[in-house]
């Protein structure tokens, strides 16, 4: 097996006993398992962000554009964001009960679609603003996944109590700490959105067609515009917006990952075979 | 409003004034009433949503323009999506203390209203033009006859195109700081002396007194040549070439449509007819510019259309050299490269763009206002 996907499996592997220990320690309500899941993750973050620094070396090609390239960015944003919180705020231990296992199974999904480093990079996405639009995608779906491990807590402790859920911040605390994420992750939505507008204005002259790649990142705005609404004009808190975050990122997954667009739709222009 | 979750606003609206209505003043008090409410914003957004799941789900692509995204019913959900930002949103916020969080909504709000009026102006006053061009040919601006294809806004004026536009050479393989860009347009536009000059690409467009050009596709041009049996020149012109991708991926090149091969009279009008020509090229996969060309000649018919049947000729020679026609030499004498460029005047474009920033940059403070407010909430209690 060449090094790079030996790096990149361990990541997956380390990624996967994480996984392990969040649900294992929620089911035993053993609190250690928790502190045993974060430091695999950890630990599976280096190999992590080694395999994307080997692919990327092996051509100064950025590797983020095919559908397992861009899995593996997206959890990459989704693990650093992770980490960052927890072990800068504290709070919330069990948070990976969601977060590691979402994590776990798109990398090794991402892995199996593995294909070889392309050789060169197609004219379209030369631009900078390729950087500023997939840095905003990736690290919205982070954001707006985290929300969505907040709202399965919320739900979780809204019914148990006890041991663990004991632990976890109080609800209206957990509510507000999921809402801030869900503004993170709009405003990195935002950022992909514009940044696609003016990426698709440098290369086709207009900033909006409507085509599906455009239309895809609406959506997921568009759901968390919705959010926002909904909480702050209609004022919904807690349970019914602790659904709506869960539900939101499956829809989040669905449209980035589960349906294949290309480049292609992009730009067809192109007509002459140049060797 | 002090808390950091300015709790549940009833859906009563808040006026400054509150005159006491006439009865007839009701009516346009009830439309008010409507468009501000946030329930209309809310359910106008989720229909918006809907309906672009459904633009990329049940229907794709072009269909979908069809039957959503370009239609009047779509579009003016749209319009009265802004409609309502303005009516609610500032009905709302007008009066209230500004804050960081108020001022943030505010930019945010706002940015969206000036995006639609960039987009309504544009639309009165935009130019789109595909204009096509074969190495070292000249096109006038001004004339509608240098187009393919034009859109343009009702109020645009043609006396705002200026000069023309020249296609130099068409480069293959364009390199800029070792990125290969493969297809690039050296061109020139403008007015006699002053003429801009420039190599455009994929991520790379020249603009010239407001009007941007970007490119669009490119094919192969033949420089066809006919000679009579001593070898002098009778006529010559330059052939253009479809690309038509085959079933394995491959292109081929050759006269015709898009459809298809196809042959045309040739010498073209207004010069004699003699044949019907079809040309096909096969590039050298080594050499630029080079390569093979294929000719088959068919008799034409009283009205100059090639006929149906035998040919009268047919055959392959290389690029440069000459191909006995019978009576007449062919030569496909050179390989050049014709292009197709979009050619875009839009001036409410600058407005919608940086309405993006503006907007973002709203969201942006509000979000740090709401976290400042609750941090010092959090002090104080
Ligand atoms: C139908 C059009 C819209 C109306 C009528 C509307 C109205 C409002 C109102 C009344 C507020 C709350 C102001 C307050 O009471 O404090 C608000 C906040 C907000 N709206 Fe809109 N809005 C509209 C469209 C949008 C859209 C399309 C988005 C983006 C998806 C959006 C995003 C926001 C955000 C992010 C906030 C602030 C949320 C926060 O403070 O965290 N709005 N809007």
């Amino acid at each position: 097996m060449k090094p790079e996907l030996v790096v990149f499996w361990s990541a997956v592997a380390l990624y996967g006993v994480s996984t392990f220990s969040y649900i294992f320690g929620f089911i035993a309500k053993q609190e250690k398992l928790f502190t045993v899941g974060l430091f695999s993750t950890l630990v599976g973050f280096i190999p992590h962000v080694i395999a994307i620094g080997m692919r990327w070396s092996a051509t100064g090609i950025s590797p983020f554009i095919s559908i397992a390239e861009s899995l593996t960015l997206g959890v990459f944003m989704t693990v650093l964001l992770f980490l960052v919180f927890q072990f800068s705020a504290k709070k919330v231990p069990p948070l990976g009960v969601l977060v590691m296992p979402v994590a776990f199974v798109l990398l090794g999904w991402g892995g199996t679609l593995r294909t070889d480093v392309a050789s060169t990079l197609a004219p379209a996405l030369q631009s900078a603003w390729i950087w500023v639009h997939i840095i905003g995608a990736s690290a919205g779906f982070a954001s707006v996944l985290i929300a969505a491990g907040l709202g399965l807590l919320y739900l979780l402790k809204e019914r148990n109590s006890g041991g663990i859920y004991d632990k976890l911040p109080e609800l209206p605390a957990m509510d507000i700490l999921g809402y801030r994420f869900v503004a993170g992750g709009f405003i990195m939505y935002g950022l992909m959105m514009v940044s696609g507008c003016f990426w698709s204005n440098q290369v086709k002259g207009n900033y909006w067609n409507w085509d599906p790649v455009e239309v895809w990142s609406l959506i997921s705005w568009l759901i968390y515009g919705i959010y926002l609404h909904l909480r702050i004009t209609f004022g919904w808190r807690g349970r019914k917006l602790a659904w709506y975050a869960l539900i939101a990122v499956v829809v989040m997954i669905v449209s980035y990952w589960g349906i294949p667009f290309g480049v292609e739709t992009f730009h067809q222009g192109f007509r002459i075979e140049h060797t | 409003m002090t808390d950091h979750e300015n709790t549940l606003e009833p859906e009563i609206e808040q006026y400054p004034i509150e005159p006491r209505y006439h009865p007839i003043h009701k009516i346009p008090r009830k439309i008010y009433d409507v468009l501000a409410s946030a329930k209309l914003a809310m359910a106008l957004l989720v229909t918006i949503l809907v309906s672009c799941i459904a633009g990329v789900t049940i229907w794709r692509g072009v269909e979908a323009g069809r039957v959503i995204f370009a239609t009047l019913w779509f579009n003016g959900l749209l319009i009265l999506l802004v409609v309502n930002v303005a009516c609610c949103f500032f009905g709302r916020v007008w009066g209230r203390r500004v804050t960081l969080v108020s001022f943030g909504m505010i930019l945010f709000h706002l940015s969206f209203v000036a995006i639609f009026c960039a987009i309504v102006y544009n639309s009165l006053f935009f130019f789109e033009g595909r204009i096509r061009l074969t190495e070292g040919e000249t096109l006038p601006n001004a004339d509608p006859q240098s187009y393919d294809e034009i859109r343009q806004g009702r109020f645009f004026s043609f006396s705002r195109l200026k000069g023309d536009t020249t296609l130099i050479r068409m480069h293959t393989g364009y390199k800029v700081n070792g990125d290969n860009k493969r297809a690039a347009y050296e061109i020139a536009v403008g007015e006699g002396g002053e003429k801009k000059r420039g190599v455009i690409y994929m991520t790379e467009n020249l603009t010239y007194r407001g009007f941007t050009y970007f490119p669009d596709k490119e094919g192969f041009s033949l420089l066809t040549i006919i000679s009579d049996k001593e070898g002098k020149e009778l006529y010559g012109a330059y052939v253009p070439l479809q690309s038509l991708k085959q079933k394995d991926d491959k292109y081929l090149y050759v006269t015709g449509t898009k459809e298809g091969p196809g042959s045309f009279a040739f010498p073209q009008e207004p010069a004699r007819p003699l044949f019907g020509l079809q040309l096909a090229y096969r590039p050298d996969p080594k050499k630029e510019r080079a390569g093979e060309a294929f000719l088959q000649l068919w008799p034409l018919d009283k009205q100059n259309l090639p006929q149906e049947g035998k040919a009268i000729a047919e055959g392959k020679t290389a690029i440069g050299a000459k191909f006995d026609a019978g009576d007449y030499y062919l030569s496909p004498k050179e390989v050049h490269y014709w292009v197709g460029m979009v050619v875009r005047y839009a001036p409410g474009k600058p407005v919608v763009l940086a309405s993006l920033w503006v907007g973002l940059a709203g969201m942006v403070i509000t979000t740090l206002g709401r976290v400042m407010r609750s941090r010092r909430g959090a002090k104080v209690s």
